[in-house]
């Protein structure tokens, strides 16, 4: 620790701070902070939950305030007013959802959880209501005008008396209809989302928790409900005294769903995307090195006609830009049948320009005394390549397999070209691509999902870096 | 075990011909130096005989077998290069195994050469090491047992010493010669170093610019030099040239028909002989065992004496040299010794 100390407070030189070192650590911070702020903003809002998300809370941690559900009940024994806690987001704002993504969630399991008047307001809530009304009519073959009787008007209304079928049915059931037809004493249950604070009760002179409806700060009280005693109440309590519970929450599910494949309505599985690209990545990668360095041996060790003419046609690929060629590779891959198969994300890659002429000026280096005693020692020109030539040129080979792990890992346009129309064989990026589908915003899933698909790419970093180093230094030098 | 036969042996790179037709046998179990200044052709033709490099014209023949058109690794040679090229990313042992392992032989045959050649060489303890954790010298040995475990008929030496400090040169001289008597193989031998040529040759071959100068045993080169080139390469200091037209009548007077120039030896001048020739000394070099003179004639050109003792002769003195007749040798006008 004390060693890290060290490192980080060392000066030019003197004891004292000059304004050499007031720059130099200035200029190494701000870099820091301009490479690193957009990969911070991107770790840290990709656990925040949806509804943060689309608020565009511009909080730095996933903030969030505690909420609680005020449920209020109606029943024979009059109105009652509770508070439900723990209750998931979804729940929450059940009703702000759009049909979408109230199809991404199982609300009758999760009602199932419950009984008694936290299982009558959910109920309502979910507006699950009407369907098990009518449910109960057909299952019971009462008279179809129930199902109409809540829309009728009071002068209709009158015409019919449904009370008359209650005898037949147990007290749930009678509930049940009754909150569907508007029969008193039952009405339709309230729910709201409220926000969990902390104050001091005047009673009691005790912290307790109170549920507010919104915080305004800007007025002098604000009008909040004691947790542990929900009838008993509104309470105005003055805002200096409010102390908000906001708590890290960070929202794990952005990870935890799309890796178990538990995302309802989502067309595509996360994992299946992950191993496409990993096969990918790995198989492009070792054609990738293999070609190229053959394609470097053969241009800086033999000698041929037209040697010259083939190494600036290699070279001259790389002036054409990759977006001219992207017809071009689409009708290849077509006309091959490599269409929507991951071959035809790896082939099309395999050979690079940039890998050949770093492999070639590499192997240059290689002094040709070596091949020839390999060549005395009857070794074959596979085994001069394979068991002198590559194992010499591993630097430059390390790094060609680092920058085409990442080539291949990070690429979109590829896999958009060979296998947009086969969702088998999308890889992670494209994956990416389609969270955000044209009405379903899945911002939280993406960016969950996109911090996990930069982890290959950043251990491959830390840990091969010095390869990356060492062999770029390597490769002009020597 | 094997003879080599070279007939009009060409290079030629484009239209550069930079071998001119080279003729030469070496019989089995010689050791054969190619020796000529550097650019003189003489690692060109043993990379020919090895088949890294192609022939133009001529053909090389080993045991009666014509063998252009075989590849370096069928011909059975073996070759031991100026900077010893032994594979940095393998061990020793593998180094070693290398090329056994491209034949196909079996591995305890290997493991057994291996043995006899890191025995042979002294080599055991550091088997396992890399190239890069060896001295110079060590390389060296890693570099000829490479060669000894191919068991090849021909053992080509491109200049192996040249690496090595005085001294290592000098150790690995001696020991490369006695491996040869050991082995009896046939070696073929390129350097420059006259000396190594002198001391280790049974054969040596001249070469410049491509072509033969003279080829024979090394006492026969001093003595008998074929022509100017080789009477000078030979030996060290050069043998002095001198132009009869330059010398004083007495010594003129002893030139037989046609000779244009007389070349003597540093080693063959002393001071009481019967020819005599004045100079004035310019610079003098003790070095113990021999002074070496060097000066200048009346007429202006260049001397250079040795002699076996240490000596009381400065610079700037004026002295009289002599030497014998049979000690010198005599050039027509185009070099031929007469």
């Amino acid at each position: 620790m004390s060693a890290v100390i060290k490192f980080f407070t060392r000066t030019q030189g003197h004891n004292k701070i000059n304004f050499v070192d007031w720059i130099s650590y200035g200029y190494l911070i701000l870099g820091f902070f301009i490479i690193f702020l957009p990969v911070f903003w991107l770790l840290l809002n990709s656990v925040k939950s949806q509804f943060l998300l689309q608020k565009l809370d511009t909080n730095i941690l996933p903030m969030d305030y505690e909420r609680v559900a005020r449920a209020t009940v109606f029943g024979p024994e009059g109105k009652e007013i509770f508070i439900l806690k723990d209750l998931p987001d979804w729940v929450l704002y059940w009703n702000d959802l759009t049909e979408d993504e109230k199809l991404q969630h199982d609300q009758t399991s999760f009602l199932k959880k419950y009984n008694g008047k936290e299982y009558y307001v959910l109920r309502t809530h979910f507006g699950l209501v009407s369907n098990y009304a009518k449910e109960l009519i057909l299952n019971k073959k009462l008279p179809d005008w129930l199902i109409r009787y809540p829309s009728m008007f009071p002068d209709a209304k009158k015409e019919y008396e449904p009370t008359i079928f209650f005898k037949d049915l147990n007290s749930e059931e009678v509930r049940l209809l009754s909150e569907f037809l508007g029969i008193k004493p039952y009405k339709p249950n309230g729910f709201t989302s409220q926000i969990l604070v902390s104050a001091i009760n005047a009673d009691t002179n005790e912290v307790e928790e109170y549920s507010v409806n919104r915080l305004n700060t800007n007025k002098a009280t604000i009008n909040a409900r004691l947790i542990s005693n929900p009838q008993g109440g509104i309470v105005k309590i003055p805002s200096e005294q409010i102390m908000v519970n906001k708590t890290l929450r960070p929202s794990w599910i952005n990870y935890t769903d799309p890796l178990t494949n538990n995302v309802r309505g989502m067309s595509f599985n996360a994992i299946k995307c992950l191993n496409n690209s990993v096969f990918v990545t790995i198989v492009a990668t070792i054609i990738t090195v293999l070609i190229n360095s053959m394609a470097a041996f053969a241009l800086s060790k033999y000698r041929f006609n037209g040697q010259i003419i083939f190494f600036i046609i290699i070279l001259a690929t790389l002036m054409v830009p990759a977006s001219v060629l992207i017809v071009g590779i689409f009708k290849m891959v077509a006309v091959t049948g490599l269409a929507g198969t991951l071959w035809g994300v790896i082939i099309p890659g395999a050979a690079t320009p940039t890998g050949v002429f770093m492999l070639r000026q590499y192997m240059l280096t290689i002094p040709d005394e070596l091949l020839e005693a390999a060549r005395m020692d009857a070794a074959s020109e596979w085994s001069i390549y394979w068991r002198i030539v590559f194992p010499l040129a591993l630097p430059a080979i390390a790094v060609l397999g680092i920058l085409s792990i990442i080539w291949r890992w990070n690429d979109l346009i590829l896999p958009m070209i060979a296998v947009s129309t086969t969702k088998a064989a999308y890889t992670i990026q494209l994956c990416l691509l389609d969270f955000q589908g044209e009405y379903v915003a899945q911002e939280h899933y993406r960016l969950a999902m996109t911090v996990v698909s930069l982890i290959p790419t950043t251990l491959v970093f830390v840990f091969l870096q010095r390869y990356i180093t060492t062999g770029i230094a390597t490769t002009g030098m020597k | 075990m094997a003879n080599l036969e070279l007939i009009d042996l060409r290079k030629s790179y484009d239209k550069l011909e930079v071998i001119h037709g080279i003729n030469l046998q070496v019989t089995d179990g010689e050791f054969c130096v190619l020796v000529g200044p550097s650019g003189c052709g003489k690692s060109t033709l043993l990379r020919m005989i090895a088949g890294l490099e192609a022939i133009s014209e001529g053909s090389i023949i080993i045991d009666g077998k014509k063998v252009n058109n075989i590849s370096a690794a069928n011909r059975g040679l073996a070759m031991v290069f100026q900077s010893y090229a032994l594979y940095p990313h393998m061990s020793v042992r593998q180094n070693l195994a290398f090329g056994l392992e491209n034949l196909k032989m079996k591995k305890n045959e290997i493991e057994e050469r291996i043995q006899q050649a890191a025995k042979l060489l002294r080599m055991e303890e550091y088997l396992k090491r890399r190239p890069g954790q060896l001295s110079g010298g060590q390389r060296q040995r890693v570099a000829i047992g490479r060669a000894i475990v191919r068991e090849p008929s021909i053992y080509l030496f491109d200049e192996p010493l040249s690496n090595l400090d005085a001294e290592l040169r000098v150790a690995t001289r001696v020991e490369l010669k006695a491996l040869h008597e050991r082995l009896g193989n046939t070696m073929i031998y390129v350097t420059h170093d006259q000396v190594e040529a002198m001391t280790m040759a049974d054969k040596i071959v001249v070469l410049n610019e491509g072509l033969i100068e003279q080829v024979g045993a090394p006492l026969e080169l001093y003595n008998k030099p074929a022509n100017e080139f080789v009477a000078g390469f030979i030996g060290s200091p050069r043998m002095n040239f001198f132009d009869i037209d330059m010398l004083p009548e007495s010594i003129k007077q002893l030139a037989p028909n046609h000779a244009s120039r007389l070349g003597v030896r540093p080693e063959h001048f002393d001071l009481k002989g019967k020819i005599i020739l004045p100079l004035k000394v310019n610079n003098v070099e003790q070095l113990g065992s021999d002074s070496f003179l060097y000066g200048k004639t009346n007429k202006g050109q260049k001397i250079s004496i040795k002699l076996n003792n240490q000596t009381q002769i400065k610079a700037e003195d004026d002295i009289i040299a002599s030497f014998s007749l049979e000690n010198s040798h005599w050039f027509n006008n185009s070099g031929i010794r007469i």
